[in-house]
Order: C-alpha cells, then structure tokens, then sequence
C-alpha cells in the first residue's frame, strides 16, 4: 500500500473537476510538476494525475498578518508556534485505472505511484513501436523512481504523425545531443529491423557548428559508466553511429570551409567515407534561386533575371562555367549593353550580380569534380547512393549564411525530388522509405521573417505538410520556437522543449502551458526537456545521456 | 420526514409542532458566562501571590527575552478549548405547555505543540445531545429515562443511515419562568453545562496520561472558574485541583469594572495602562459557584497600546488554581506566576490579525485549537436535517 501523502480538497470556490484536482500535502514533503500521483476514486479504482503547480499557503489572510506576526517587523523574532501552513497541489487528470472520470472526491487519499504505475497512467506501458527518447525520474529521496521512455515510431516517423521540432537556448538546451539521441535510436532499431518489412531509414544532417557531427561514427572514450547503464535500460548499445558518411565543402587547402582538421579529413577520405562537395555551373544553375532565399522580391525582377538565365535566353545558353556567368553578368550591368532585355532594368540586374557574386568567390563553385579524390556533387551523390541505415553529414559549419542556405536548399531539394521520382533512374525500392533531415537553427530558413517566396521556406512547409506520405521526416532544432513559421511547427507532431528565457515563454506558443511549466522551462537543468506528442496524456519532463560519439570539447 | 420527532412525541406523550427549526448562533440570545460576574477587591490579604510588594505592576520582559533566547522549550505544549452550538429543533406541548426541544453539537479538543512546526491534536471528544423539558419524563425517572430515550433514538433507521448518533439526552427544568426567563435558554445553558463536563473529563484524561507536568503546562481558552460539581462526578475536590496544578486559563475578554481596590474604586484604569509586557500583582478570590475553590488571577499586557485599538486590547486575564494548602496560604509562588506569564508573553506571534477581531488578545495556538475543533462541527444543513 503506497504511503499517503496527501488528500483532495475540494471547496466551494475550487471544485474537483474531470480536468483537474487539488490536494493538501504536508509544506516539507518535496514533489514536483510532472510528478504523477494517484487519488483513491470511486469503485476501488485510482485516478492519476500530474503534479501542475503546487502553492503553499498560510492562515494568514494578508502579508500585514505575516508583518505584525513578527512583532511588527522584527526580522529577527521567532515564534513559538510557526503559523500553520502547508502545500496544496493542483494536478490535471491523466487518466483512471477504471475509466471513471467523476470528480475526484474531497478527502480522497492521494499517494505517489509505483514504477508500473506511473508507466500506465502516462500510457507508457504498452507502446506500439517503441522508441527510446529518454528517461524520465520522479519523486525524491527513497521514493526515487526512474522510467524508460519509448514513444510510438509510428507518431514520430509516419505514418500516423511525423517530423521534430527541439527548441532551446543555445549551450544549455543541449538541441543537437538531443536530435542525435533520437536519431541513434532510430538508426539502431532499423538496423536490428525491430521494424515491418519494406521500412527502411536513411539520415541527412547537417553540421552547423564546429566539429560537432563530424566524428560521430566515432567512440565517445569519456561515456561513463552511468551513461552506459542509461542507454542498456533504454535498451541502446552504447556504439556510435553506422555508415557514416560525411561531405565537406570543396576548398583547395581543406581549411576556407570547414572546422574540420586537415588530418582528420584526409583519414575520412582514406577511408572512403568522406567526400568534398562542389557545385558545377552546368549541373547545378537550377539552384540559383536558393541564393536568393533571403532576398525580398516583390516586383519578381530577380525571379525575372533566373528564368531568363534558366532558359538560356539572352548569351546565357552556351554558359559552362560560374566565372563565365559572372562575367556575363557583369556585362548587363553596364548601361546600353547590348543584348539586354529591356524589361529588366541596369539596376535588377546590378543587384543580382551584387548577391551572387560574393557567394561565387567559394570554391564550392568549380568546373568539374575529380571522383578520384573523392569530390561529389552533393545533388548527384544523394540522389543516387543513399541507401538503407545511412548516415549522410553534410557540413556546412564555415560557410557563411547565404551558403548554408544554398546548401540546405539544394540537399532538401534532392531528397524530395528523389522521393517524388523525378530524379535519376534508381528502382523505388533502393530508395530508404524515409528519410530524416535533421537541421539546427532551422530559424534561418524557416522564420516567420522570411519572404514568402523563399524557396526553402516553401519546400520545408511542403516537407512538414506532405513530407510524411513521401517518408520525409523533418528532425528541426532552433533556438525559439516562436520564430519558427507557423505552417512547419504547426506540422511537427512531436515536440521537445529545452531550456529557454522568460521573453520566449511569454509568447502565444506557450500560451497552452500551465505557468509553472513556462517557468520550469526557464530553469531546465541541461540535457532535459519537455516533451508533447500526440500518444502522451501529459507533457513530459524527460533526460537522455550524453552522446555515444565523439564529442570536440572545443568545437 | 421528522422522524426522530415523531418518535419522541410518541414517547414523551407530547405533541410536536414541526415549527422552525434554526440556529441559535445567529440569534441574539444571553449566554452564560462563567466570567467576571462579581467584584473582586483588592486587598493586601487576598494578595495571590507569594510576593507582597508588587504595587503597580512588574515587567516580564526580560523573562521572557531570556526563555526566548536562552533555546528553552516554551512551558505551554497543550491548548484546550470548548465549544457548542446550539439549535432550536421544534416544540413539543405536554399537557397544555409548550416547551422547545434543543439540540447542540458540543466539541472539546486539545492540540499538542511539541515543535514549533508540530502542532497537533491530541484529543477531540464530539457530542450530539438532545434538550427535552424535565417534563418529558412523565414517571420521573430522571437520568435512567433520558439514557434510555438516547438508546431508543440511536436505534432509528434514520439516524443509523446518516451514521451519527445522540451521546446524551438531557433536561432542562420545566419551572414556571420568571420574568425575562426563557426555556430555550435553559436548554441553552444545561448544553454548556456538559460542555463545561467535557472539558473537565478532557483535563483528568491529560492527567491521567501524564502529559501536564512542569515542563508541559496547558492553556485552557477562557475562564477556569467552574461553577459546583454535580453530585455525579469528580467529587474529591482536593484531587480535582490537584488535576489543574498544570492548567492556566486565560481569557481574551473581561470586565475590568468588577476588579476593585479596597475601597471598590475600579481598577480598570490600571489595567488599561499596563506596561507592554508587564502584569499586575495577582490576587486571589474564590467563587460561590466553585466552593472550597480558591483562584489566582492577574492581567498582562501582550502587546502595545500603540499598535491596538481598544484600551483593554492586548490584556490577558489568566487565571490558576491554588492547589496546596501553602498556596491558599501565601499565594502562588510569584516565580510560577513570572514564569507563566514570560511564557505567555512569548506565545503572543504569530497573530490572527485580519482573522479575528480579537486578535490583540488571542494567543495563537490557542486560536488554532479553536479552529480545529470548530471545523469539526457537522454544517447547520446536515444538523437540522437530522430532525
């Protein structure tokens, strides 16, 4: 018989109701919110609820009460009697082990719950499908108790709910670790295929800071043991990721464009499992939108400029290379250049040359690719290698911005081009049944601040909103949710909120959440978070270990 | 429908009425106070205490200060109070009288304080009693008839199904009234005469379980001066005493008229001006209603006249039974007397300010035992729909 900690009350201003009840509990006695507690019910059953906010609170009717209590502002006067006082503890209603959803009753025993218990009343006791994404501990002291938590695939991979969305402060969120956690719990179930037949995964990331994902088929020499025991009970090998490959942009001395040590590249290539990627004039000029992610175009003289590039209109057909293009450019820049259509003025045309050219001056943008040292087109090489369990890194650390974005834009592009069967040859079945892009600071492509002709912007809403039918899932990390467009969040069926400041939880996204969840969110330890998703009776306060791979301790 | 009536009529041979039933709480009715309702003089020879030279009044600050600071557990750790309310049921006539029928929830409880933080009750003794006129033993069997009344009563099916029960029935006397006299009052005060039983029983219990001694005293909320025994119990007056050498009662409100000089001029003014933290001299008096009885009884300021609004505002009575025979003699020893009032000057925070009205002369566990018992009280509906 569980231990009784407290009782409902329910009182003619603050009723029980099916939602929600409230219970005393001693001042000392330590719980806290999303602790699930259990409240004896009708017909021998329980009724269990999350601890949402708990208040203490005193006879004294107002602080002059509390000032004269102390002879009238003595700080230094103890009394006799400490004025009587205790906690009250609002709990929002997760279920009955009956069913009974009547009113919880006044006087009712309230307890903590056993292990098996709280897996039950938070439906973690029978997943369908299930996928490690934490653990999660409760109560204190000797009553202590932690819990796996597995989530349905089905609700974060598709079919029935897809794409992730992790937002937090930088540093303290622990973002990355935590989309890497989940992403090494999925690729170890697909490749123990704990999975239906004809599924398959493969992963795009992108490293956006540092080293950070590129030695992540590397050993983790610093896991403790405790990390260790954290993932066997999770039921995940403590190996680091499989079938790694890495892509870094082309630069002559393998230092302009990325973080990457020299060595440690030339390993990665030895090896075979490290490619330069490089963008050809030829191939690749049907990206050239992407540069202009950014750019506000209302008048469409950009889109105007593209298209007649595109098209190969003008002296831009016979065009191979991008230093040709610039010239070619540069000459329409000048006034009465011969040949220029007259709808597209001196000035358009000066301020396209003005955005591509300092994006140009990148190696990335080459004339050819020599496969025999291992350089790739990043389009051509996804499109036509990934296959099953791979693990695709692409960096795009040490680019600047607008690279990233081009990048980001052109690999999204393929993925979903390849999805839809407009590219390449390959037999549907040689293609990964889902793929799962994984993207920090999806801010840069996907604010609510970016135009809306963006054409990132565009594919990442058609990613969140029909990427699950094509096995497009979108793993997104950002700093603050609420600058994320509406339409991509809006999609996203699993949500992980990190630690994050009072301005961002003021916000409508947070309007949903009790007060004391908004302020446990400005206080999240590093490495927790809450968690939503569609199969959970209640927000989560889960933990996860630290990563299996290679950590750079400075970036 | 009034079925527990119905069965009484039918027993006592009367007629009930089933007129309007209410509380007599929210009626004006005159109470029976077992408070100031003579004049003490003060004179040397009923001096209370073993020192004679206290003149005007004398500081305990420093006491209690020293108790404070000094980490000494405070001497009080029980706290006692009482409290009933009352009910007017219905009429039932016997012959061509008509008489009320009262009933009363009577609550005694104690709360312990063994921490500053653990405060707890200790005791509760709850009563449901029934008023009928004396009449309503028509073979004038007196005790035996009303017990077996409240047997026959709790046997009902109405009162088993609500699962409560009557501990007593009593009677109130079926005199012609005098002038002024109401029955209802009668009932009123034969209620708080069993009260007043409870309480005592609560104390010998306390006794009994050795929890008063000198390092536990206990506060009994209001007056101790109970007025004489019944011939049923308690009758040993020496061991009676001896049961309260541990018991101050201390009483919020007073008549500081009925404290006179020697020469029945009011000292009223003096108390109004005691010093903060200072007490009179006590005296000792005894009391027609509690023969063989005698009494020491002092004032003590608790708190400021600056920060209270009436002029007896912050000024306890306290009162304490002279147990030995030496007691009676000298007076109790102005140290015991010092020492309980340092103590009840420390017992003065936390306060119910914006809680009570009375909060300048509440102590607070005091206040908290009050509490207690009252939330114990089945609510007014309930009650009256037992009827």
């Amino acid at each position: 018989m569980a231990k009784v900690i407290g009782r409902a009350a329910a009182t003619e201003k603050i009723p029980t109701t099916i939602d929600e009840f409230y219970f005393w509990t001693d001042k000392e006695k330590i719980l806290n919110p999303f602790d699930v507690i259990k409240a004896k019910h009708i017909q021998d059953s329980y009724t269990f609820g999350v601890v949402e906010e708990i208040s203490h609170i005193t006879d004294a009717p107002s602080y002059l009460s509390s000032y004269i209590s102390s002879d009238f502002g003595d700080v230094s006067y103890i009394a006799n009697t400490q004025r009587v006082g205790l906690n009250f503890v609002k709990a929002k209603v997760i279920g009955n082990t009956k069913g009974i959803y009547t009113p919880v009753l006044d006087g009712s025993e309230v307890s903590l719950g056993d292990e098996k218990e709280v897996q039950k009343a938070l439906g973690l006791d029978e997943v369908k499908n299930p996928l490690a994404c934490g653990y999660l501990e409760m109560y204190e002291a000797k009553d202590k108790i932690r819990l796996p938590v597995f989530l349905n695939s089905d609700f974060l991979l598709g079919p029935e709910g897809a794409h992730l969305n992790i937002s937090g402060i930088s540093g303290l969120a622990a973002k990355t670790s935590y989309g890497m956690f989940l992403i090494k719990a999925v690729q170890q179930r697909y490749l123990q295929r704990d999975i239906p037949k004809n599924e398959s995964v493969a992963f795009v990331l992108f490293n956006i800071k540092g080293r950070d994902l590129l030695a992540i088929d590397e050993l983790n020499d610093e896991l403790s043991e405790n990390d260790k025991g954290l993932y066997r009970d999770l039921k995940l090998d403590d190996k680091p990721f499989q079938n790694v490959t890495y892509f870094y942009p082309y630069d002559k001395d393998d230092s302009t464009n990325t973080y990457a040590k020299k060595t440690d590249v030339a390993a990665q290539i030895d090896a075979d499992k490290a490619f330069k990627y490089k963008y050809l004039y030829e191939e690749d000029k049907d990206c050239m939108e992407l540069f202009f992610s950014n750019i506000d175009d209302p008048q469409e003289t950009m889109s105007s400029i593209i298209n007649l590039i595109l098209n190969g209109e003008a002296n831009f057909g016979g065009i191979r290379s991008w230093g040709d293009f610039v010239e070619e450019v540069k000459s329409y820049t000048e006034k009465n250049a011969a040949g220029r259509d007259k709808s597209i003025s001196v000035l358009s045309w000066r301020k396209f040359l003005r955005i591509i050219k300092k994006s140009l001056t990148n190696p990335i943008f080459a004339k050819r690719v020599d496969p025999k040292k291992n350089e790739t087109r990043l389009r051509e090489h996804i499109t036509q290698k990934i296959k099953k369990d791979d693990v695709y890194v692409i960096d795009i650390a040490k680019l600047d911005e607008d690279m990233q974005a081009f990048v980001f834009g052109d690999v999204v592009n393929s993925i979903y081009e390849m999805k839809l069967g407009q590219v390449g040859d390959r037999e549907p079945d040689e293609i990964p049944s889902k793929i799962v892009i994984f993207v920090d600071e999806l801010n840069k492509y996907a604010s609510g601040d970016v135009p809306k002709n963006s054409p990132i912007l565009r594919k990442i809403i058609e990613i969140t909103e029909r990427g699950r039918s094509l096995g497009l899932i979108l793993f997104s990390a950002e700093q603050f949710k609420s600058a994320i467009h509406d339409r991509v969040k809006g999609n996203c069926s699993t949500h992980a909120y990190g630690r994050t400041n009072a301005i961002e939880v003021s916000k409508n996204d947070y309007r949903y959440l009790p007060p004391v969840y908004k302020g446990m969110m400005t206080r999240l330890p590093q490495g927790e978070y809450i968690i939503q998703n569609p199969v959970l009776r209640s927000l989560l306060n889960i933990k996860f270990p630290n990563p299996v791979y290679k950590q750079y301790k400075n970036g | 429908m009034n079925d527990i009536l119905r069965f009484i009529a039918e027993t006592t041979g009367g007629t009930y009425y089933k007129s309007f039933r209410y509380s007599f709480e929210g009626v004006e009715v005159p109470t029976v106070v077992y408070d100031d309702n003579r004049i003490i003089i003060m004179s040397p020879d009923k001096i209370g205490e073993t020192d004679k030279t206290i003149r005007a009044s004398k500081s305990v600050e420093n006491l209690a200060n020293n108790i404070m600071r000094g980490g000494k557990p405070p001497l009080f750790k029980f706290f006692l109070d009482g409290t009933r309310r009352t009910y007017k049921i219905d009429d039932i006539s016997y012959g061509e009288r008509i008489y009320p029928i009262i009933a009363g929830q009577i609550l005694v409880g104690c709360c312990k304080r063994s921490q500053p933080d653990m405060f707890k009750s200790s005791l509760l003794e709850t009563q449901i009693v029934l008023v009928l006129p004396d009449c309503a033993d028509k073979d004038d069997k007196k005790t035996l008839f009303f017990n077996s009344l409240a047997d026959k009563i709790n046997n009902l099916s109405v009162i088993k199904k609500r699962g409560v029960s009557f501990q007593k029935v009593l009677s109130y006397p079926d005199k012609e009234l005098k002038e002024g006299e109401k029955y209802e009052n009668k009932g009123i005060a034969r209620i708080q005469d069993e009260m007043v039983e409870a309480e005592k029983r609560m104390v010998v219990q306390l006794v009994k379980e050795k929890k008063l001694n000198n390092r536990s005293y206990l506060i009994k909320d209001g007056s101790i001066e109970y007025k004489k025994m019944g011939s049923d119990d308690y009758r040993d007056l020496s061991a009676i005493k001896s049961n309260y050498r541990c018991v101050v009662g201390v009483s919020k409100e007073f008549n500081p008229e009925l404290f006179k000089d020697k020469r029945h001029k009011t000292l009223a003014k003096r108390i109004a001006e005691l010093p903060l933290f200072h007490r009179t001299q006590a005296f000792k008096y005894t009391n027609e209603r509690a023969p063989g009885v005698e009494f020491c009884i002092w004032y003590l300021r608790i708190r400021s006249t600056e920060r209270t609004v009436g002029l007896f505002d912050g000024v306890i009575k306290v009162e304490k039974i002279l147990v030995s025979d030496e007691e009676q003699e000298k007076g109790l020893d102005s140290d015991e007397i010092d020492l309980i009032s340092a103590n009840l000057v420390n017992e003065r925070n936390p306060t119910c300010y914006g809680l009570d009205t009375r909060w300048a002369n509440h102590l607070y566990p005091v206040y908290l035992t009050e509490k207690y018992i009252k939330s114990n009280y089945i609510s007014e509906i309930q009650f009256l729909n037992l009827f």
